[in-house]
């Protein structure tokens, strides 16, 4: 377990290095990106899917390193957000820990900003989202909280930076002298704060290392509320015998005396002193009329209206996703071929001549860049548009509680709705969608019946091929055939695969008025991700794939695919080659087909191959491991053993389902 | 007059059955902190003496392993016969007039003579065995006849009975129900972790907004927020009505 290289780089960069931590939809993004901008790196750790946002700002003539840790309810170790916030907290070591507070629910969070305390680390708050909380009737006396509390609350309006000048001065403050941070202190129960002690003396004792140096009591506090990730390095260690059996009896003591686990009690404890602060300091007066937005906000999670909206919002992403991603891809190859394909064409061939290398590199250059502008990154960008909006409105929650029945026949929950419905759009992105879920095993369920989707790309092939030539209605039978494989895989993954669907257990938030800003620079990030993981693979296929063709090589792998193309799926060979080319990019498929076949792009389809062979070549085409993009994505996310299994699996399946339909056709 | 440790046995099983899940004797030696031999010789003896009975582990899926969609659907028990160990309506008896006695001894401690509920825990386990049927009843006089101990559980009355309990599943609420938590079930100390760091605890008030059709998630409210919860999660929260 190390310290993230880009961690320890940005310190090194820094004056100062800050955290930001709060629930999930405080505003904390927002905070993040009105103080750093665009210039954002993301960092994980190994296994985890959710990661750490670095970025830079100045403040004073200071820079100042920031790490956007994930949003999450409490610094424990029984859910990725949870362990990724403490790994930053305790492994990045900021100087000064910004909780961000929501006006809204300040029991809840300020459980949170108890756990920072308990571990002895400086911070201050930041009261966001108070605006909110005035129109819903609760007013809450800064002052009195400050009191309390023993840190410096600054009241912020993330949305319109308000109070985020106030904020980082006041952390700065702090930063530079740390020696005078007094928090004051709080108390659980007697007998709790009894066994603390005891803990702690006897880890004094034991001449014990403490994992990343927390205070001793911190520590107790931790083993009593049955930590997993501290019990483990703990164990580890020969010293710790003496600590884990006094913990053990704390536990059952507490359990005796308060009828309840004793990290129940403890959160209760800590629920008991978050509430006693609130009461202090909000008092609530006649709540304003709901927005219209909250009241329509209520049908959305309704079982009936809720469906016919979710319905509605599906046509809509489709609709977005089909129209203004091929409005985007259109415009975008257009500018393309205007502005610079034939140029660079003629400059290639003027320059390398038209022999292999010539052939090669213009289809790695000119065809490459063409498809990364006319395939994916319309589709990304659109995809990840619409994501950002159903995220920051909290869209996406309530879709999630309305779905969670159908996913969990499928091994998945309700959340993996959005990445599936992407999965139409393109894979790519729908693959990077899957972090919305919180266990590998929904990731890796989630992924494999995204591959499985037909995205635009073998969409093309479908219509342009089997529809065109055989009819819609074999189209139409190969989309049912593809449907009733999603479900069916994901029924049996559901049963293979050890372990099980999580519970759900999700927030579901109010509305919240996304910001622009902040949804233009979610989306970056991510189409960035893209950008630099699929383009240079699509650029690097074409290229082999021009050699490959320019050099005639390509016909020497035609004889060793007779049997498999001829023999079991009754095809001709040369379809193998464009099969397995194709995987470049799925969308060439037909168009490398003819070629291959005539020499030439313009001849007919139906010359050779009669409907039940397009049928199955379009089957074949739409089920094996889309595309070299799509399985570059699958290695990043899921690593190569998992994306490597998905990817046998699916070339299995796609053999397996052709060669029944060229049987029992 | 059964001895001190059969007393005991039978306390361990009439608390470890009433948290809703299959008493086995491995959790029983956990609980009693013995080990598993000793159980078993114990076991034996007190279904000799027609106090408990034992089903032992046999064919089909323990309670435990009940996961599936239907899993979760109002208590369990009825028409099927538990399994693991359980008593009989005699084994039953003894059992709850030594709780009976445990929680009004506890009472005592903590309302007349004020010593902590640890320490009243630790005096009531040995006053509940030395209480005459007499002092026993004067003491519930003295004390007012209290339905609950100071953690809150149902004291049984002088023949027993333990007032109906008003304790359902939250997944068995319908829309608009509410009440407030009174436990949640421990077998997963993950999600039981989870739920308390959202506030999902024993005392607090929870609402059910909505149910998502189909046995979906249900729409709790608590503490300010809404929470959707999977039908096997809410199955796990037992809630009082109000």
């Amino acid at each position: 377990m190390g310290e993230l290289a880009e961690v320890s780089q940005l310190r090194e960069r820094v004056d100062h290095l800050f955290a930001l931590i709060g629930n999930p939809n405080v505003g904390k993004s927002t905070v993040f990106n009105r103080l750093t901008g665009m210039g954002v790196l993301t960092a994980n750790y190994p296994g985890m899917t959710v990661g750490v946002n670095l970025g830079e700002t100045e403040y004073a003539g200071e820079r100042i390193g920031i790490l956007d840790l994930p949003g999450t309810y409490a610094l424990g170790a029984v859910s990725e957000d949870q362990v990724v916030a403490r790994r930053g907290i305790l492994e990045g070591k900021p100087e000064v820990v910004v909780v961000i507070l929501d006006a809204t629910n300040l029991a809840r969070n300020l459980y949170l900003l108890l756990q920072v305390l308990d571990l002895e680390i400086p911070a201050v708050a930041a009261l966001n989202l108070a605006d909110e909380a005035e129109r819903q009737g609760l007013h809450t006396d800064l002052e009195q909280l400050n009191e309390l509390l023993g840190i410096p609350v600054i009241p912020t309006v993330a949305t319109r930076g308000d109070g985020l000048d106030r904020l980082m001065r006041a952390a700065l403050e702090l930063a530079h002298s740390p020696g005078e941070f007094f928090p004051v202190p709080f108390y659980y129960a007697t007998d709790i704060e009894r066994h603390a002690r005891e803990i702690a003396a006897e880890i004094g004792r034991s001449g014990l290392e403490v994992p990343h140096g927390i205070p001793a009591r911190a520590l107790a506090i931790l083993l009593l509320e049955r930590d997993e990730e501290f019990a483990l390095m703990l164990r580890e260690s020969d010293k710790s015998g003496g600590v884990l059996s006094l913990v053990e009896r704390a536990r059952d003591e507490i359990r005796r005396t308060h009828g309840n686990d004793a990290a129940v009690v403890i959160a209760r404890e800590r629920y008991g002193i978050a509430g006693s602060i609130v009461e202090a300091v909000q008092h609530r007066t006649e709540r304003q009329r709901p927005s219209w937005g909250e009241r329509l906000w209520e049908y959305t999670t309704d079982p009936r209206s809720g469906l016919l909206i979710l319905a509605a919002v599906l046509a809509a992403v489709f609709f977005a996703l089909f129209f203004l991603g091929d409005l985007l891809a259109r415009a975008f190859s257009d500018l393309w071929e205007v502005l610079a394909a034939a140029r660079l064409e003629r400059m290639i061939y003027g320059l390398l001549g038209e022999g292999t290398l010539g052939v090669a590199v213009k289809w790695g250059l000119v065809d490459g860049i063409e498809a990364a502008l006319s395939v994916a990154i319309p589709y990304v960008f659109t995809f990840y548009i619409i994501l950002a909006l159903l995220e920051d409105t909290g869209y996406l929650n309530s879709v999630a509680f309305l779905a969670d029945r159908v996913m969990h026949r499928l091994g998945l929950h309700g959340r993996a709705v959005i990445p599936l419905i992407s999965a139409a759009g393109c894979n790519v992105p729908a693959v990077m969608g899957t972090r919305v879920l919180s266990t590998r095993r929904e990731r890796i369920i989630a992924s494999t019946l995204i591959v499985l989707i037909p995205c635009s790309a073998r969409t093309a092939v479908i219509i342009g091929g089997v529809s065109r030539y055989a009819g819609w209605g074999y189209a139409l039978l190969l989309y049912l055939i593809l449907f009733l494989l999603v479900a069916a895989v994901g029924v049996g993954l559901n049963r293979l695969l050890p372990g099980r669907s999580s519970g759900l257990v999700m927030e579901v938030f109010p509305f919240r008025r996304p910001s622009a800003r902040t949804m233009l620079s979610k989306t970056w990030m991510r189409l960035k991700d893209f950008v630099f993981v699929a383009t240079p693979i699509m650029l690097g296929g074409s290229f082999l794939l021009g050699l490959l063709y320019g050099s005639g090589w390509i016909f020497k792998l035609e004889a060793p695919l007779r049997p498999l193309m001829e023999g079991w799926l009754g095809l001709p060979a040369v379809a193998g080659l464009a099969l397995i080319f194709a995987f470049l990019r799925k969308e060439l498929a037909l168009q490398l087909l003819l070629v291959l076949a005539t020499g030439t792009a313009t001849a007919s389809l139906a010359g050779f191959m009669d409907h039940r062979q397009i049928f199955i070549f379009a089957l074949v085409n739409a089920i094996y491991i889309p595309c070299a993009a799509t399985f570059a994505v699958l290695l990043r996310e899921l690593g190569w053993r998992t994306a490597l299994a998905i990817s046998a699996f699916t070339v299995l399946l796609a053999l397996l389902m052709g060669g029944l339909v060229n049987l029992v056709s | 007059m059964p001895s001190e440790a059969v007393e005991e046995y039978l306390e361990a099983i009439f608390k470890l059955s009433s948290e809703g899940r299959e008493v086995g004797l491995t959790r029983l030696a956990e609980h009693l902190k013995v080990t598993p031999a000793s159980v078993s010789e114990m076991v034996r003896r007190l279904e000799r003496e027609g106090l408990i009975s034992y089903r032992g582990r046999g064919r089909g899926r323990g309670a435990e392993e009940e996961k599936g969609p239907g899993a979760g659907r109002g208590p369990r028990g009825g028409a099927e016969p538990r399994r693991g160990i359980s008593l009989t309506p005699k084994g039953e008896r003894l059992a709850r007039t030594l709780v009976r006695r445990h929680r009004l001894s506890e009472r005592f401690l903590t309302d007349m003579l004020g010593l902590d509920w640890e320490t009243a825990h630790q005096e009531a386990c040995r006053l509940e065995h030395a209480l005459s049927p007499d002092t026993e009843e004067r003491l519930a006089e003295l004390l007012g006849n209290p339905h609950t101990c100071p953690h809150g559980h149902p004291i049984p009355d002088s023949r027993g009975r333990i007032p109906p309990s008003k304790l359902k599943r939250l997944s068995d609420c319908c829309e608009d129900e509410s009440g407030c938590i009174d436990r949640v079930e421990e077998d997963e100390p993950q999600m039981l972790q989870y739920l308390a760091s959202l506030g999902l605890l024993p005392e607090v008030e929870v609402e059910v907004r909505e149910v998502a059709p189909f046995n979906g998630p249900l729409l709790v409210k608590a503490g300010g927020a809404q929470y959707a919860l999977g039908r096997e999660v809410a199955s796990k929260i037992w809630l009082r009505e109000k």
